[in-house]
């Protein structure tokens, strides 16, 4: 199927026939900020978010996450949790949030596949709204991405006001675009124009960017650098930073049990926090918080483009907003790019 | 609701509730078997979270039984338990769990009777409010 | 107001002083409505010191932060002074810490500022979204002026103050070594308004509410950290064996990390709001613990962080305490 129309008033139209066969999680607003849940109504849905609180990441690899039970004793065995095969949508997802799965991906559906994430992630559709008011702080388009990327989602919609105009990307997003065809108009040319002046839009409202030539190579002669203490000195060690990443994915295996059952969970885990790296002989390889910040940069401008070509960083902005110390990554690469070798 | 029977997990010092539940039982008193013991040194032993844990961990209710104030093995540990369990109090009330589910009693070792009396009335008390539904743990292990 | 450059002479002549090592202050923040903390070790450092409502956090929690690193083979330790330029709030939270003796009192050397009150900066943001740039804040006549886009914006200060600021009855340090500028003056005695109308409410309505925020709770713990009384080498919630709270997150375990929170602060919280502004998932902690405070006055007739030779409310004990609900 084309590129495609939907007027508003069909949309909830849309959502219900939706909901009909597959979970649906859409951004909702509670307490004052937006979040991802799974909708019944399509009137739960609010689309006038820059960015939900916590990133739709933890869809796909949940916070917590049960692996297996076990009874111990001499008769106790292993009960495996079987994976989730149910069809999930996502819906209003953002571009720097879709992109953070082709980031993720590689990490658990590559060389040892998690048998968890695969099995969400492949029975997903993602739904991209474009992005038509990009915050203060965000930065997307300095990974050269978009407010309305096409290319992480199946398909992408874009508010025109009073209508949404569609594409669709991948195979699976073009077969849904294609069930779901009787409630779409085609789109014209005079659509496609607004679409991409609403994109033009979006972008001339992002004003920030970190420069990123060269960062790699320059990160690697800057292990022991001042710059890390002056960045780390304001950090509190809280873990905000890296749980609302749409990107990290470090996780912590625990066992939880009572006298006669247990189980083993997987929870995210933060490489913010000392115990991170806390050995059990005592000792701790990453001590002090200048450590730890050095190694969230470390990680997603150096080792994660040395193994996948890509940044470990989609621009997102919320390490920066909810910062109660006001750690910048921004200006940490950009303090990077212009220190002399 | 007729047939629950709540579980009460009882945090008793050693030298005074302790005895007294001893007592009581040597004098063949009868009280509700809804009660599950935890001998402790003294009511300043208990900390706070055991409370919450005992009510995440499947207890319906917790006393918390120490001597009688000026009585205290320790000279002051039940006046700081007697702070620290209303404080808690105050703040379960405030999170909208029911506050008298967390119960504290004075007991020497000679009230055997006082003993079963506070347990018949705690248990009817529990039984009124029924199972612990906000903080108890929703996984079985 | 706070004169710049007082604070900045102040900043400049401490810091030069040979006993003191660093002073923690405000500088201004990278974009919007933020400020951050600024270190200055040199008396040029000093000349980004700010001071404006927009300085919202409780610089305490710096000296606390500081780790000790295992020393080099002849290096001495570095006991020099720290210096932090604290707001009333801030300085009782110091006070709270030298009770406990967790810091001592001569390796300090105080800045202090009377306070007028800070930004709630979720609400400035909220009113004014997308500002990219550093903007300063003056306060005016109960109004607070600062200019977007060329455009002079002159809000009432009621509409931005934040929440805890409304009930402060101690915006003056409580302790300083050097005070900028006047003592404000002091209007209020707290009513805590906001806790009463809400414990009218029926124990359901109550959880409901509750349940409602803590499901939403990721435990990333900024609560803890932003915290400037949260300073136990080892918080509980790290304990892996006994295991007080589990690590799964879940409505009970999150219920119970809160529960935990509140109550280590009781007796000791000194209402900076800081927890509450670290919050990502925007639960109201304060109110937590300004149920406490309310009910610590009413029954024991304390308030915490006014004097450091003081003794912790539960490190101490009244024979006549109140005991209704004792049986």
């Amino acid at each position: 199927m084309e590129n495609a129309i939907i007027s508003k008033e069909k949309l909830p139209e849309l959502f219900t026939q939706i909901i009909a066969k597959n979970k649906l999680f859409a951004p909702v607003k509670e307490n004052g900020f937006s979040l991802f849940k799974e909708v019944e109504k399509a009137s739960e849905i609010d689309t006038s978010y820059v960015n939900t609180r916590v990133p739709p990441k933890s869809i796909i690899f949940k916070q917590t996450e049960t692996l297996f039970h076990f009874t111990p004793g001499k008769k106790g065995n292993v009960e495996k949790i079987p994976e989730e095969n149910e069809k999930i949508v996502i819906y209003a997802i953002r571009t720097c949030d879709a992109k953070a799965f082709a980031l993720l991906d590689p990490v658990f559906i590559g060389d040892f596949e998690d048998p968890y994430y695969s099995a969400r992630r492949r029975n997903s559709v993602l739904i991209g709204l474009s992005c038509n008011n990009p915050g203060p702080a965000c930065f997307c388009t300095s990974f050269d991405d978009s407010p309305a990327s096409i290319e992480y989602v199946d398909i992408l919609f874009t508010d025109l006001g009073y209508k949404y105009y569609i594409e669709g990307n991948s195979e699976i997003g073009k077969k849904f675009l294609e069930d779901h065809k009787t409630l779409f108009d085609a789109a014209s040319g005079e659509d496609q124009k607004s679409r991409d002046k609403v994109e033009r839009e979006a972008i001339g409202k992002i004003k920030r960017t970190m420069k990123l030539t060269g960062i790699v190579e320059k990160l690697d002669g800057m292990f022991d650098h001042p710059i890390w203490y002056e960045s780390a000195r304001k950090c509190i060690g809280c873990g905000t930073c890296t749980y609302l990443c749409p990107t990290c994915h470090c996780f912590d295996m625990q066992d939880e049990s009572t006298l006669n059952k247990g189980a083993r969970i997987r929870v995210w885990d933060s490489c913010m926090y000392p115990e991170y790296t806390h050995h059990a002989s005592g000792h701790n390889p990453r001590p002090a918080r200048m450590n730890r910040v050095r190694n969230r940069v470390y990680h997603k401008f150096n080792y994660f483009p040395k193994n996948t070509e890509v940044f470990g960083c989609t621009g997102c902005s919320r390490c920066i907003e909810y910062c109660s110390a006001n750690i910048d990554i921004i200006e940490i690469i950009n303090k990077i790019g212009e220190v002399k070798e | 609701m007729k047939d629950f029977e709540p579980k009460i997990i009882g945090f008793l010092c050693t030298w005074c509730s302790y005895a007294g539940a001893d007592l009581a039982g040597t004098s063949r008193i009868q009280y509700p078997s809804n009660i599950r013991i935890i001998r402790v040194m003294c009511s300043g032993r208990v900390n706070p979270m055991f409370v919450v844990n005992a009510l995440q961990q499947g207890a319906d209710g917790v006393l918390i039984g120490g001597c009688h104030p000026g009585d205290c093995h320790y000279q002051h540990g039940n006046y700081q338990a007697r702070r620290r369990i209303t404080m808690m109090k105050k703040l379960l009330e405030f999170l909208g769990i029911e506050p008298d589910r967390v119960r504290m009693t004075w007991v020497s070792a000679a009230e055997g009777r006082k003993f079963a009396q506070v347990i018949e009335e705690v248990t009817e008390d529990i039984r009124k409010l029924g199972p612990m539904k906000q903080v108890r743990r929703k996984n079985e292990w | 107001m706070v004169d710049q450059k007082e604070l900045i002479n102040a900043v400049k002549e401490t810091v030069s002083r040979e006993d003191v090592r660093y002073i923690v202050g405000y500088e201004e923040g990278t974009y919007g409505f933020e400020t951050a903390p600024s270190f200055a070790y040199t008396s040029d450092d000093a000349r980004k010191f700010i001071f404006n409502p927009l300085c919202t956090k409780n610089l305490v929690v710096y000296p606390i932060l500081e780790e000790k690193l295992p020393l080099k083979r002849e290096e001495q330790e570095d006991d020099r002074k720290i210096g932090i330029v604290v707001k009333g709030c801030d300085s009782r939270a110091l006070v709270q810490i030298l009770q406990e003796k967790g810091l001592k009192r001569e390796n300090l050397v105080l800045i202090g500022i009377p306070c007028t009150g800070v930004v709630n900066t979720k609400k400035i943001k909220d009113k004014f979204p997308n500002q990219t740039e550093y903007t300063d804040v003056k306060e005016e006549k109960n109004h607070y002026v600062f200019s977007i886009e060329e455009s002079v914006q002159k809000i009432p200060k009621k509409e931005l103050l934040a929440d805890v600021c409304k009930e402060c009855e101690y915006p003056n340090p409580v302790i300083f070594d050097i005070l900028i500028g006047e003592e404000t003056e002091v209007e209020t005695e707290p009513t805590y308004i906001e806790v009463r109308e809400f414990e009218e409410k029926s124990l359901s309505e109550k959880w409901e509410y509750w349940k409602k925020h803590f499901e939403n709770c990721i435990r990333c713990y900024a609560c803890r950290e932003a915290c400037p009384l949260c300073y136990c080498k080892t918080c509980m919630a790290d304990f892996l064996d006994p295991q007080w709270i589990r690590r799964s997150v879940d409505l009970s375990e999150n219920t119970a990390w809160n529960i935990m929170r509140a109550f280590h602060l009781a007796g000791r919280c000194v209402s900076c709001g800081e927890c509450e502004r670290a919050c990502p998932a925007e639960i109201p902690l304060m109110k937590l613990n300004k149920v406490l405070e309310k009910e610590i006055r009413e029954l024991y007739d304390y308030t915490a962080g006014l004097d450091p030779e003081e003794k912790t409310l539960f490190g101490t004990f009244n024979p006549d305490d109140p005991e209704e609900f004792i049986m």
